[in-house]
Parts: structure tokens; C-alpha cells; sequence
């Protein structure tokens, strides 16, 4: 194991490159500049190509045509360019085509403040194109060991359900400096619990079956297999159609092709919850450092506090949540966002409040003083325009 | 010519469904014979397409590898595509006017100055015809579309001095042709050489859209006299007036003189591995 001291954008570069990344094409924005330039100078080292695009929107349609291609590729960005993915996600999804997109979450909405951590993207990661019918797989690092690990795994996911898959990281999670231990051996690679799945060829010409497997190998062109991969609704040939069964048959392997396989995309922290405490705090990325810091001080208190930090944020984990409790959701943005899905899948007879900032983390001591107020079932203190309403 | 279309094209694909005397089918058919006369087989094209007429009537046609992009995106896909093909595979986009002279025109200039192998044949209707008939930056000004009742206003790219392809040649394509599907076999000999072209070429293929153009702007459901409407506004060389005439011809031939980008990015990508570090190409 090779022991450095390194950012998360160095973390995510190498395990591109771990993961057999030989395509990024990016487009400069703080704070997921330093990825593109890790990748511009690890790639042509490898035998891999790194482009500048004209866009973002380009970045990811380069992306997804080397990879129809058969190269494994990449990109990654911060929110204004996160939102220019919409057209090739969706492409990508419809398609069903590997590809790995890395979004750094800075302050918004729109050019906000570039050099500080934001959650803002937690729903548009589930829905970054239009039109619905279908599932989503994003996987949120709370660290630079960690983004090192998702970002492979991401590579293995999308391998493997044929499918983009996204690394919702924040500023302080790419930026940040940390111990980052890298493998040096197949065998300590695999003793984290890391994987690669290489690029297999569908034979074609017919298109995926209309069922919910994974493991199908993704179209690849140039074989002349006579393989047809569009955005347009697929016939069992990959041919376009108007045919509303055919599109049905479509949209449910898209679905639940990823709803069946949870138990390979779900993960999460949970912390103190055996003896089902009163409070839970709830939280993903960064701000999840601090929660757990302050989880830990209040147990060290004797106080009834749990947590819990979705890993893989969609599909969302309804079954984290199944505790009756009062659950405290903190956040790096104003208006809630993980909070409504934590509303939503909570046990009936559970209260959930917020906490919410962003561009500057919690301190573990405003979160004590939370945690006090609600296990005395008295009202959160709240300044104005910090509201609890969503 | 069934013959063209039963080597190339799948059988559940023929005939399209464009509308009954469409140009479409002899665009399409333009580049079936180029690619015949070159003596490329099934294996040797790849060929992708964009969004509307053109990119819908020939998505899926081509017996071999094929792909669709979104709106106007299919040229930073075989961008990124390209860099995965063996170079000798040819790489063929069927694209509407729109799709590539307007909402993809941005990464259509910069395939040009990358010099990407690719051949992209626009198929020009005049404008955005599978919705309905809108008025784009290649309709001649004055026409009537369901957009522009009182005639086309906006500054287009084909008249008043202006040329969307020498935009192109400035912005680095090595290969530059526009033809109309009226004349006969140049269109194919153009086509040839692009295809050829190991480098990025467009070819603008002029034809009628005869259920939306004709009827909005020239005011007829007669196919005879549409396409004499056609006929007529097609010269035969580059030096008629492009306010009145189609000028037709090869406006820019520079195949090979320039690095091709996947080409270039490998040799690129080799230089560094062995340590050059600078990785300039020659
Ligand atoms: C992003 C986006 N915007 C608009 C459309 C709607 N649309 C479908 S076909 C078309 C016309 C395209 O015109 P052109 O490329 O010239 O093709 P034609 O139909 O004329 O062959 C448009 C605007 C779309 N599919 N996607
Ligand atoms: S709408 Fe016009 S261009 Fe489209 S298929 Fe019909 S005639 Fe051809
Ligand atoms: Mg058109």
C-alpha cells in the first residue's frame, strides 16, 4: 500500500486510471478543475486520451461516443456544468452506456460561489435529463479515501448495469487534503474490496432482452455486429420505434434492472442504532464528518443519538429509515433537499427536522445544541430565514 | 438500385417512411452508391445519424454498426467515437440542416478545426421540416414556412455573401462539397471523396422536402413542379449567384493536408509514453 497525503481530486484521478479510464473529456470549472488536470497528465502516461471540449454538454457526448466505442470514460464537473449533462445523461441512460461523471458540489444556484462545498445537486443527480422512466445510481464520498474507492466502484457499476453512474462529491471532499492509501498489488486492491469488470462486446445484432439482467455486455460499434444504439425507444433489434409496448418493455429494464440489484449499489453508515435511540442525524459527503463527530460526543454524554450517512444516495434507501424516531437531517444548502426523501420514507409517528447552511460545515457543537433542544421535545431555535418549512 | 439497397440496407428499414416523393430517398440513396463505388462493405462504415428527417428516415438503415445521437450532438460522440475505431473504418453522420448548422453547430466547428475523420452529409430540406416546416439558417430568405408567414427575415448562412461551408473551411474541415440530389452522379463523386478523406469533410446535400417546403413556399403539391423548382435554382458550378442559385460543387479540397485528430492524439499519447514529454507532432 502506498501511503500519500493528497486531495480527492488526485483520490478520483487514480482510481480512474485503477479503474482502466483510457477517455475523459472535461471542460474547466472550480472546483473539479484539478481532476481534468490530474487526468491531462496520468492519461497519455497510460495510453489513455484526454480532450478538452467545447462544453460540457460535448464533454459527456464524447464521452458516451468513445464509449460506444469501447473505451471507458469519464468526466467531471461542478454544478453550471453539471446541468449542461442533461442532454447526454439522458442519452447515456436510454442508450445504456457506461460512463463515469464526477460532480464536485460547489455553492448555488447557478455560478453561486465556486470555492466552497454546497449540496445542491442531491435531485438533479437523480433526475439530470427528462422524460422519467428511469433509475439512477449515484454514490456520495465523504472523503479522499473514499472518493478513491467510489470512483472505481463506479466504474464497476456502470460496467455492470450498462449504465452512467454518478460520484456526487462536494468541494471539501475534492479539494481537501487527506491521508489517501493506494494500492500497489492486485491483492491489496482486492482486499478493499475493489473490483474492475473490463469492457465486454455485445455480439448484436439484437438489442438487450427486455428483462431486468445485468452482466449483458453494452452495445459496442466497430465490431461489425450490425449493433444499433440509439436514444430512440428500441425494438428487440435496437431498432426505433413509436410503439408504445416496446417503449413500456424499454423503460422497465431501465428501471428495474437497477431496483433489482440494490444489494449491489446500497451502502451506508449507520452509527449507534442497536438500541434505538430518540435522535438520529442524517447526512451524506462532508457534512457527515461533523455529524459523526457530534453522534460520538453526545453518546460520550449518555445522550440517545444515533446516525445514519447514505453511501449510495439513488435509489434512495427508504429502509435506512425505518426507525420511529426524530430524525435531525443536516445539509449544505438552504432550502432541504435530503431532508424531503428522509420526510418521505421516515416511519409514521417520526418527526424530521433540518439543519441547513452551506459554503461552511456545522460545527459539532451547533449540532449538540440541536440534539439537546429535540430530546427535550422543545422547538429548534431558528433565525429567519433559516426555515424548517419544505 | 433495389440492389444498393438490399447489400446495404436492412430489410425492415426499406423502403423509410418518408413522406411519398421525398428528395430524402435519393440523398440517401446518393450515399449508398458512393460508398458501393468505393467498394466498402457492410463492415467498413460506421454510420451514425442526427435528429429529424434525415437522421430519423436513415437511422438504423445501414446493415452495420450504427448509432443515433440527440440534436445536433452527434458530432462530439464521433468525436469520441473516432478515437475508439480502427482509422480505416469509415465514419459516416447523416444529419439535417439543422442539426448540424445550427443547434450543433458549435461542435461541428470544433470537429473541423480538430480535423476529426469523419464525413458528415448534411441533408439539406431548407429548413426544420419534420417539425412542421420552420424557417433555418439555410431556407432562402423570403420563403413562407409555418414560422415566417410573411417570408423569411432572419440572415441566413447560404445568402447575402455568406457561406456556412467556407465558415467551416476556416474553421479547419478538409473537405467541403455542396450539391443538390438533382445532379445525377456528381453528388456521388463528391461524396467519394470525402468518404475518402481521412480527415473531416461535410457535404451539403441539397434536396426537396416536397410535404412542408413545397407547399409552404413554393405554393404546390405538384412533385413535377417542385422538383422543377429545384432543377432550376441548381448551377452547376460555384459561380452563380447564391442569392438565386444553389452553387454546387467541391468548395474545399485540402484531404490529407492536415493531421487527423485521432491520428494525431495517438501519436501524441505514444510521444509521451516514451518519455518525448513534449509531444509535439510533426
Ligand atoms: C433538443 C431538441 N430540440 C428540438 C427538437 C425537435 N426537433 C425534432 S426534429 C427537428 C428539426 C430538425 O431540423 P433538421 O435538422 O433540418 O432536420 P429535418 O427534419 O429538416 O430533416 C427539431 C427541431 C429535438 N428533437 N431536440
Ligand atoms: S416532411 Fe419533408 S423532408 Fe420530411 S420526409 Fe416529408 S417530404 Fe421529406
Ligand atoms: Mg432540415
Amino acid at each position: 500500500m502506498k501511503r500519500t497525503f493528497d486531495t480527492g481530486n488526485a483520490a478520483i484521478t487514480e482510481a480512474a486510471i485503477r479503474a482502466g479510464c483510457n477517455l475523459f473529456a472535461g471542460y474547466p470549472i472550480t472546483p473539479a478543475t484539478e481532476i481534468a488536470e490530474n487526468m491531462s497528465r496520468r492519461l497519455p502516461q497510460v495510453g489513455g486520451y484526454y480532450l478538452q471540449a467545447e462544453d460540457e454538454n460535448a464533454a459527456l457526448h464524447i464521452c458516451n461516443g468513445g464509449s460506444i466505442g469501447g473505451l471507458k470514460a469519464m468526466t467531471a464537473t461542478s454544478g453550471p456544468g453539471f446541468i449542461l449533462f442533461a442532454d447526454a445523461f439522458g442519452w447515456a441512460v436510454s442508450s445504456e452506456v457506461p460512463v463515469v461523471i464526477v460532480n464536485s458540489q460547489r455553492v448555488g444556484p447557478v455560478s453561486g460561489i465556486t470555492g466552497a462545498p454546497g449540496q445542491g445537486e442531491f435531485y438533479l443527480s437523480r433526475y439530470l435529463t427528462h422524460g422519467g422512466n428511469f433509475e439512477t445510481i449515484v454514490l456520495a464520498p465523504s472523503s479522499v479515501q473514499e472518493a478513491y474507492r467510489l470512483t472505481v466502484r463506479a466504474f464497476y457499476l456502470a460496467e455492470r448495469f450498462r449504465t452512467p453512474v454518478i460520484v456526487l462529491a462536494d468541494q471539501m471532499v475534492t479539494d481537501g487534503w487527506e491521508t489517501l492509501e493506494l494500492p500497489e498489488t492486485d491483492a491489496e486492491f482486492l482486499a478493499m474490496g475493489l473490483e474492475v469488470v473490463p469492457r465486454r462486446i455485445h455480439p448484436g445484432p439484437e438489442f438487450y432482452p427486455a428483462t431486468d439482467d445485468i452482466d449483458v455486455p453494452p452495445v459496442v460499434l466497430g465490431h461489425n455486429t450490425g449493433a444499433a444504439c440509439s436514444d430512440w425507444t428500441p425494438t428487440d433489434r435496437g431498432h426505433d420505434t413509436e410503439d408504445i409496448t416496446w417503449q413500456h418493455k424499454h423503460a422497465w429494464r431501465l428501471i428495474h434492472k437497477i431496483l433489482n440489484h440494490r444489494d449491489l449499489i446500497d451502502e451506508a453508515d449507520q452509527w449507534y442504532l442497536d438500541d434505538d435511540p430518540e435522535v438520529i442525524l442524517v447526512a451524506y459527503g462532508t457534512p457527515s464528518r461533523v455529524v459523526q463527530n457530534a453522534v460520538n460526543a453526545a453518546r460520550r454524554d449518555g445522550l440517545s443519538v444515533g446516525g445514519i450517512r447514505p453511501i449510495s444516495l439513488w435509489p434512495f434507501q427508504d429502509h435506512l429509515f425505518k426507525r420511529r424516531a426524530i430524525y435531525l437531517v443536516v445539509e449544505l444548502n438552504w432550502d432541504g433537499q435530503l431532508v424531503r426523501e428522509v420526510q418521505r420514507a421516515a416511519a409514521d409517528g417520526s418527526q424530521v427536522h433540518f439543519w441547513g447552511r452551506c459554503g461552511e460545515l456545522p460545527t459539532s457543537a451547533e449540532l449538540l445544541e440541536d440534539i439537546t433542544t429535540l430530546l427535550k421535545h422543545e422547538p429548534l431555535a431558528r433565525d429567519g430565514w433559516r426555515t424548517e418549512k419544505w | 438500385m433495389s440492389d444498393l439497397l438490399e447489400k446495404y440496407v436492412r430489410p425492415e428499414k426499406n423502403p423509410g417512411t418518408a413522406c411519398k416523393g421525398c428528395g430524402l430517398r435519393l440523398a440517401h440513396r446518393k450515399v449508398l452508391e458512393a460508398i458501393d463505388e468505393l467498394g466498402l462493405a457492410q463492415g467498413d462504415v460506421v454510420w451514425g445519424t442526427g435528429i429529424g428527417c434525415s437522421g430519423r428516415q436513415t437511422f438504423v438503415t445501414w446493415k452495420g454498426d450504427t448509432f443515433a445521437g440527440t440534436h445536433g450532438r452527434v458530432y462530439a460522440m464521433a468525436t469520441g467515437l473516432r478515437l475508439a475505431l480502427p482509422p480505416e473504418k469509415r465514419l459516416i453522420l447523416t444529419v439535417g440542416d439543422g442539426d448540424a448548422f445550427t443547434i450543433g453547430f458549435l461542435h461541428l466547428l470544433n470537429a473541423a478545426r480538430r480535423n476529426v475523420d469523419m464525413t458528415v452529409v448534411v441533408f439539406d430540406n431548407l429548413g426544420y421540416q419534420s417539425t412542421g416546416g420552420q424557417y433555418g439558417v439555410t431556407t432562402p430568405l423570403g420563403s413562407k414556412t409555418d414560422s415566417s408567414p410573411y417570408g423569411a427575415w432572419e440572415p441566413n448562412w447560404t445568402q447575402g455573401g455568406f457561406d456556412v461551408l467556407r465558415i467551416l473551411k476556416e474553421s479547419g474541415a478538409t473537405f467541403l462539397a455542396r450539391h443538390t440530389v438533382l445532379q445525377g452522379h456528381e453528388p456521388v463523386e463528391s461524396l467519394k471523396k470525402a468518404i475518402q478523406n481521412r480527415g473531416f469533410s461535410v457535404v451539403q446535400l441539397i434536396y426537396p422536402c416536397v410535404t412542408h417546403y413545397g407547399v409552404q413556399a413554393l405554393g404546390t403539391r405538384d412533385l413535377a413542379k417542385i422538383y422543377d423548382w429545384f432543377r432550376e435554382r441548381t448551377a452547376d458550378d460555384l459561380s452563380a449567384d447564391a442569392n438565386t442559385h444553389f452553387t454546387t460543387g467541391i468548395t474545399h479540397d485540402a484531404s490529407g493536408s492536415r493531421v487527423e485528430f485521432a491520428a494525431g492524439l495517438r501519436q501524441f499519447v505514444a510521444s509521451v509514453q516514451k518519455g518525448v514529454g513534449n509531444g509535439e507532432t510533426d
